[in-house]
């Protein structure tokens, strides 16, 4: 019998992203606070490229990535694999954290007493708690590590929530914790039946199974909506506004850009790979109608906001909405091939314009905070003067959410409205349109208060450097960059996929 | 590239290297200065280039420009105005607080207005559209007081619903081409076939007529143009609603003749033009009288088109670039004679008023002026049956309009004290006027395709004063509509929608109402609950 899984060269790469910030993580614990920073700087930069070179791999081989650890065959061991999407996945990672990393340093840099303090020793070591677990999420094709790498993201993620150890922030990592942990049973008991039905956790092995009982639907059924408590979208919004409101700048962007698109990429995963047509094709209009309904009952709530980082986390739960409508314009679960659609395109866009715009979004604001001292959008009247190149990275992150051109989020859009109007589902088509209305709304909130001139100059309570204010900057110019891509499916999306097995269950 | 193309490119990246340039401390205190040199090589570009130019800018920077006959023709005349306009700005505008804001959206809005009228393919037209639309905002506001941040908001409300009106629109046009942004051109060439073809058009018409302020999209006019300081107002009621001609002009398709939709545009622009005027001499102020004469002059150009689209006509293209170019001269010099005149006292006052009146008149259709001469190259457009005697007693309310513009204008000069307007301002205006009263002379024989004489004989002469005098006797009848002044609130109906305003934002409320009760722990459990059995039912169901 041939090997379900042929490694490939550049496979180590894949085992490298996970385990570099793992081992990252340890060298700080025991080189002690004052280097974590140093090590972690040296991390980021590594890490950068080994994405860089597993995009390489990927483009020179034209095929997926694969590495079977210890060389055992699932269903017995476990294998990571790579494709055009994950490796995607993994590149916007790389350039977030690595912005991150340098925003953080930075943001702690001002303050010298508490620069190597304890909030700063624990961000760090979490950073790369979450980078490895990122990573393990985009690779693996084992749903029991799957799940480990879900844990590993939800336990470095609640404490970044609540660094600063304020009760109002404990409060919000507490509602995180236990929203995610449901979420996590949820998964985990939809994993278990799988391994009961089909004696394998393998993602590829399961979908080639010639045959598919009541239990593979009793398990998607549980563990689709466990990740979607995990991703926050509506109606299972409720921990995510304060979380992301109240943790500091430089972990709201990583967790609004990147944490949330884990289990997103994941239930993609699930629909599209795993479950059979008929139940694909349910899942995929359930989950257009909850995508719906998040990206318009979250915008309003986002207008509605007074505190900046509220408004931007809502529009976060609004945002992912548009992940979610991809599976019926992509066609999932109708016999077609998805991931060469403009939908599809659509899709992958929307979720990278949307990481590099939200986490510059979120570092500008924590700018603001930083340099007024509170984020009341009532009172910011004038912002755009004392700190210009803020106003504009808020303004140029603003396009992309509301898909005005030229950028990503309006290629993106573009895509989506294109699938929607030929494929003939209007109401989608109407709330795309509605959503970058709705966006257009809560970003020109902000952009008229930076540009107002106020008898009184808005007061800084401290210098912000030049360095600090250019970081988010350079985040917002990439997602309106990426508004240059052709208005054509990506072949990168293409590579790797479908998932099929080379050998088919005995 | 040969030169022709690099002076097309030129035109369009020119006033955007400049606003680039602000980010130069050295260049920041000087741009004002220079406003006035941004548009030139579109004004270049108009006069010398011939139709048909075109160039397509490389990879990943997908746009083609290519000017035509009805392009080049809006050209030269929004490019001429933005220089006027900037010249006028740099005087107007010395010393006050955000100069360098005010001329960063003033480049980025110019550079988007011109851009549209020369640019060939659909995502090209979209972003520059929208960089027009969105940078006006920064005009609109300027002023920071309480109206104009009122402005910006209906203004900012409204030119982001055009904008979704017209991305729609632009998808499904090119939703069934190879090309995924394929040339405005081929684009609307197999839009007669396409099964979306009426709601196209439909959301078409509404985009574009938001854009040039068709009643009932007009209210953002009346409030923004006002709003603005003087040489932007200028630009934004001369220029920026040509963005909104040259998109119907662009996309509609006039090979194939739509009678329905045609009727429509026309009827609309027909009550948009008497509405405009009956709404305008219910108002005070000179600016605000002058953003409605706007609306009711649209109405016009949309009733042409109307008519050209219902025929199936394509030269209703140049002539309404035609009675555009009339516009954009005419209503740039009024706004700058309006900001001239208040700053003229004395012996100085009446010259300046002399020069108003006429311009005023003009759009009126005053014989011997480009508004008799854009007239009557419409005329045959129009045919001679209900249309043509509705455009002439529209021609009468505009008549009505600008005499009372005029009586404003003189009661709101009488107090100044002596003294003369800065030849800064001065000159843009004098240089605005004159051109206003030359260019459509040189023009005229190639558009209507007669020779200038034949326009003048006694027929043609009477249909433009007959309205005219009806006009002059019905204003003196009424005593000069005296009762009605500041009858009707700057906006009209949008007062109305405002105060249903307590009413809308119940919604809003409620909905956050729904997502403090969703946001409850007990909520989120049976939430979750309820998702595992309706995707658990659905899957058994499906397998």
């Amino acid at each position: 019998m041939t090997p379900a899984y042929a490694a490939t060269p550049g496979g180590l790469l894949l085992v490298l992203a996970v385990m570099l910030p793992a081992a990252a993580a340890l060298v700080m614990l025991v080189l002690g606070p004052r280097h974590t920073r140093v090590v972690a700087l040296i991390a980021l930069a590594l890490g950068v490229v080994v994405a860089l070179a597993t995009g390489l791999q990927l483009v020179r081989s034209q095929a997926a990535l694969i590495y079977v650890l210890g060389n055992w065959q699932p269903p017995l061991g476990v294998a990571l694999r790579a494709d055009g999407l994950s490796v995607m996945m993994l590149a916007v990672t790389a350039v977030v954290m690595a912005a991150t990393g340098l925003f953080a340093r930075e943001l702690f840099g001002l303050d010298l007493a508490t620069a190597d303090g304890r909030l700063a020793t624990s961000f760090w070591i979490l950073l790369m708690g979450l980078w490895s677990g990122l990573n393990l999420v985009f690779v693996s094709q084992d749903l029991f590590n799957l799940y480990v790498a879900l844990e590993l993201l939800t336990f470095a993620a609640v404490p970044l929530v609540c660094l600063d150890g304020r009760g109002e922030t404990m409060a919000a990592a507490l509602r995180y914790l236990m929203f995610a942990l449901l979420g996590s049973m949820l998964y985990l008991l939809g994993a278990g039946l799988l391994y009961g039905a089909y004696g394998t956790l393998d993602i590829r092995l399961i979908a080639s199974a010639s045959h598919h009982g009541p239990a593979m639907a009793i398990a998607l059924a549980l563990m689709i909506p466990g990740l979607l408590a995990k991703a926050a979208l509506f109606p299972l919004h409720l921990w995510l506004p304060p979380a992301h409101a109240g943790a500091p700048a430089a972990a709201s962007a990583v967790l609004s850009a990147l944490v949330i698109k884990a289990p997103v990429f994941l239930i993609l995963r699930l629909v599209a790979d795993i479950a059979p047509p008929g139940s694909a094709a349910v899942a995929g209009q359930v989950l257009a109608v909850l995508g719906a309904a998040s990206i318009l009952f979250c915008s309003v709530m986002a207008l509605r906001q007074e505190r900046l980082k509220l408004m931007i986390a809502y529009s976060t739960v609004a945002q992912i909405g548009y992940l979610f409508i991809v599976f019926p314009l992509a066609g999932v679960g109708d016999g077609t091939t998805p991931w060469g659609t403009i939908a599809w395109t659509g899709g992958a866009l929307q979720l990278t314009s949307h990481a590099l715009a939200k986490a510059a979004m979120f570092m500008a604001a924590g700018i603001v905070a930083e340099a007024v001292g509170h984020d009341r959008i009532r009172d910011l009247g004038g912002f755009g003067r004392v700190l210009p190149l803020t106003a504009t990275t808020f303004g140029l992150a603003g396009l992309s959410l509301m898909g005005i051109p030229p950028s990503g989020g309006f290629i993106a859009k573009c895509l989506l409205l294109t699938a929607a109007a030929i494929g003939g589902h209007l109401w989608l088509a109407l709330t795309i349109l509605a959503g970058g209305l709705l966006a257009g709304g809560y970003v020109f909130r902000v952009m008229d208060r930076a540009l107002a001139t106020p008898a009184q100059r808005l007061a800084l309570q401290r210098p912000i450097p030049l360095r600090l204010e250019i970081i988010p900057l350079v985040l917002a110019v990439l997602a309106v960059a990426l508004g240059f891509l052709p208005l054509a499916p990506f072949g990168l999306l293409q590579i790797g996929r479908p998932d099929i097995a080379l050998a088919v269950l005995p | 590239m040969s030169p022709a193309a690099l002076l097309l490119v030129t035109a369009l990246l020119a006033p955007l290297a400049m606003a680039a340039g602000c980010l130069s401390r050295a260049f920041r205190s000087r741009v004002p200065g220079l406003l006035w040199l941004a548009p030139l090589p579109a004004l270049l570009a108009a006069l010398w280039l011939p139709a048909g130019t075109a160039v397509s800018f490389p990879v990943p920077f997908r746009m083609v420009l290519a000017l035509d006959q009805p392009g080049a023709i809006l050209l030269g005349g929004a490019a001429f105005l933005w220089s006027a306009a900037g010249a006028y700005a740099a005087s107007y505008l010395r010393g006050k607080p955000g100069l360098t804001g005010f001329c960063v959206w003033w480049l980025l809005t110019l550079a988007g207005s011109l851009g549209v009228l020369i640019v060939a393919d659909i995502a090209g037209f979209y972003l520059l559209f929208t960089l027009a639309s969105l940078s006006a905002y920064g005009l609109v506001a300027h002023e920071q007081t309480d109206a104009a941040r009122r402005a910006g908001l209906v203004y900012m409300v409204l030119a982001l619903l055009g904008e979704a009106f017209l991305l729609f629109a632009f998808v499904m046009l090119a939703a069934g081409l190879p090309d995924p942004n394929p040339l405005i051109a081929d684009a609307v060439a197999a839009l007669p076939g396409s099964p979306m073809r009426d709601g196209i058009v439909a959301l078409l018409m509404l985009g574009f007529a938001l854009k040039m302020g068709l009643i009932p999209l007009h209210v953002w006019l009346p409030l923004a143009h006002p709003a603005a300081p003087m040489p932007a107002s200028a630009v934004l009621s001369g220029v920026l609603v040509k963005a909104g001609v040259i998109g119907l002009v662009r996309f509609l398709p006039f090979e194939a003749p739509l009678p329905t939709w045609g009727a429509i545009l026309a009827i609309a622009g027909i009550l948009t033009a008497y509405g405009g005027a009956a709404l305008g001499v219910a108002q005070r102020r000179p600016k605000t009288i002058l953003a409605y004469s706007t609306v009711s002059q649209m109405g016009l150009v949309a009733a042409l088109l109307g008519a050209g689209l219902a025929a199936g006509d394509a030269s209703a293209a140049g002539l309404a670039a035609y009675y555009g170019l009339h516009h954009t001269l005419v209503k740039g010099g009024l706004f700058l004679a309006v900001g001239v005149a208040f700053a003229s006292g004395g012996a100085r006052r009446w010259p300046v008023l002399l020069l108003t009146g006429l311009l005023a008149l003009s759009l009126a259709g005053l014989p011997l002026t480009s508004g008799a001469l854009a007239k009557l190259a419409v005329k045959p457009m129009l045919g001679y049956g209900v249309l043509s005697i509705a455009v002439s007693l529209a021609a009468a309310g505009s008549t009505i309009l600008m005499l009372h513009f005029i009586a404003v204008m003189v009661r709101e000069t009488a107090d100044n004290p002596p003294s003369s307007a800065p030849w800064g301002e001065n000159l843009p205006f004098l240089i605005v006027a004159a051109a206003s009263l030359l260019i459509p002379w040189w023009l005229y024989p190639t558009l209507s395709g007669g020779a200038l004489a034949s326009g003048w004989s006694v027929a043609s002469l009477w249909k433009l004063v007959w309205p005219m005098m009806l006009g002059v006797v019905v204003f003196m009848a009424t005593g000069r509509f005296a009762g009605l002044a500041g009858r009707v609130p700057e906006g009209d109906i949008l007062v109305l929608a405002e105060r249903q305003a307590p009413r809308l934002a119940r919604l809003p409320a409620a909905i956050e109402g729904l997502d403090g009760r969703l946001r409850l722990w007990p909520v989120a459990g049976f939430v979750l609950l309820g998702l595992v059995i309706w995707l658990g039912g659905g899957f058994l169901l499906a397998a």
